[in-house]
């Protein structure tokens, strides 16, 4: 009897054949999301170590303060299961539309294309997956990367300048890198905090993780930095962090601070975005927008001025 | 996954699919020598897995549908249908979280001598990204003549910039970029420095990055 070669031996004399055709149609999957993500300009995540920072409220009006200057925009929400950016845009209720050239995104204020988990929803039914949810640990991770891969190759975005993505909280575990193996042109990612001790503790290892995986941070931004008092018009603090200490420190760029707007809360709660440039809220938007165009192009800037 | 068959020493090929049961999925293989055959059926855990790639096992006879996975596998989709054919893909090149496992049936092993430690943190890391940090560490290794890399070195590698020196001149020239991005602008001189094996930013290679960016047209 012929003595039995060992495993490293026999695979070291085969050629690997893709009979099953998985690897041709992984590949072909790839091709469509660097297809349809080449015809946008700019892919920006934004991100948060901690919930309840605002990230979908900083995203739709950093999206809209793009938009409302001309650029063509998009917003992404990859909050699979608790998305919240058609609430805030009016857009609730709508549907892609499936045809020809994907899936057509719904438009909201500015002519902003916007895809969500909500518009493959029935009205306020959660998100339910077909396979055995007491087996979802085999298999829900893998899944959800397939969905957001499908939102990145499927949905007919066209020519955009600006793609805002936005992560559901606690992203500092599977989302960010697997959309930065998807993008590897990806520009990089905006982190929003509130000047808490406790939320900026958690951003400093949102960053850290950012660059772990390769995602370059874009800069920190600090929500709800204070509020002013409806009466009398004096603004206070709302915590006793400072989120620009905390982006010196990690070497980051400071984008700029939003202090908590009724108008701006209330105008999201109803769907009617602020877009009434005299709103202090729209222009504190505006000025990150600006910073954050001179942190995408600051290339150029040192070409210029170096 | 390829099966072996240890009676010819071959991978054995895929034959068919079938469903025996509700959410499994019964996948033949055929040796093409000696024409052995058997089947792996899987339970209901690992069809989610299989179907949660968005293949067809055996090819597909039609291009996928926009998002067909996301509305095949949601209990109650809702989506409003216009037309039912697909878009078309072209295009070439690409990354993600399978690129580097394709890449890596081709191309096994790290070029430079790694420690079993450092191996180890690497496994840790989303496989996507091993390429991109492998490169990075082993550049900054090659860069200070280390050539075995250790958990340590992967450390170091990650706050080499802080090792970095500046002429006075080029930190002056540094401050003509706004404050809130200097921090970029400053890593990505260091990074230029890193890689030209230099341990001290100067003039000429602020002249160098500012050619470099201005002939990128950015």
């Amino acid at each position: 009897m012929a003595e039995e070669k060992d495993l490293k031996t026999i695979l070291s004399q085969l050629k690997y054949r893709d009979d099953a055709k998985v690897q041709e149609q992984i590949v072909d999957q790839l091709l469509q999301v660097k297809t349809r993500m080449g015809r946008i300009r700019r892919k920006i995540l934004v991100m948060s170590g901690k919930g309840g920072v605002g990230k979908s409220m900083v995203t739709v009006n950093l999206a809209l303060a793009f938009a409302r200057v001309g650029h063509k925009v998009g917003i992404l929400d990859v909050d699979l299961n608790g998305p919240c950016v058609p609430a805030m845009l009016g857009l609730k209720g709508q549907r892609f539309t499936i045809a020809e050239e994907g899936a057509l995104p719904p438009i909201g204020p500015l002519g902003m294309k916007i895809a969500s988990m909500e518009f493959l929803l029935q009205p306020d039914a959660p998100v339910r997956w077909k396979g055995p949810m007491e087996l979802s640990p085999v298999w829900l991770g893998l899944q959800e990367m397939s969905v957001i891969r499908e939102f990145l190759a499927d949905i007919a975005w066209g020519e955009l300048d600006y793609l805002f993505t936005d992560l559901p909280p606690g992203a500092a575990a599977d989302k960010p890198p697997v959309l930065a193996g998807y993008l590897p042109e990806l520009d990089g990612a905006v982190i929003v905090t509130i000047p808490s001790e406790v939320a900026t503790q958690v951003v400093k290892k949102s960053i850290s993780y950012a660059r772990d995986v390769g995602i370059k941070v874009l800069g920190l931004i600090e929500n709800m930095s204070g509020t002013v008092c409806h009466r009398c018009g004096a603004e206070e603090p709302l915590f006793s962090g400072d989120a620009e200490r905390i982006a010196k420190e990690m070497e980051v760029p400071f984008l700029g601070r939003v202090p908590f707007d009724r108008a701006l809360g209330g105008a999201a709660d109803r769907g009617e975005p602020l877009l009434d440039p005299e709103q202090p809220s729209v222009g504190h938007f505006a000025q990150i927008a600006e910073r954050l165009t001179q942190a995408l192009e600051f290339k150029k800037l040192m070409a210029t001025r170096l | 996954m390829k099966f072996v068959c240890r009676k010819c020493d071959t991978f054995m090929l895929f034959e068919k699919l079938e469903s025996p049961a509700e959410a499994s999925l019964g996948i033949t293989f055929e040796c093409p020598e000696c024409g052995s055959r058997f089947s792996m059926v899987t339970n209901p855990g690992e069809t989610s897995m299989v179907q949660a790639l968005g293949v067809k096992l055996g090819g597909r006879t039609a291009p996928a549908e926009p998002m067909e996975l996301t509305r095949e596998t949601l209990k109650e989709p809702n989506v409003a249908e216009a037309t039912t054919e697909a878009a078309s893909a072209t295009g070439s090149g690409g990354k993600c979280p399978f690129s580097s496992m394709i890449s890596g049936m081709q191309q096994p092993g790290l070029q430079m001598e790694w420690s079993r430690e450092a191996l180890e943190r690497m496994e840790k890391v989303p496989a996507f990204v091993k390429p991109m940090l492998q490169a990075s560490v082993e550049s900054y290794a090659r860069n200070s003549g280390i050539t075995l890399i250790t958990p340590a070195v992967m450390e170091a590698s990650k706050n080499a910039s802080s090792d970095m020196a500046w002429a006075p001149e080029a930190e002056r020239r540094l401050e003509n970029i706004p404050s809130f991005i200097r921090p970029m602008a400053r890593k990505e001189i260091e990074r230029m420095a890193r890689d030209r094996g230099l341990t001290t930013v100067t003039a000429a290679l602020m002249d160098e990055a500012k050619e470099k960016f201005m002939s990128m047209g950015i």
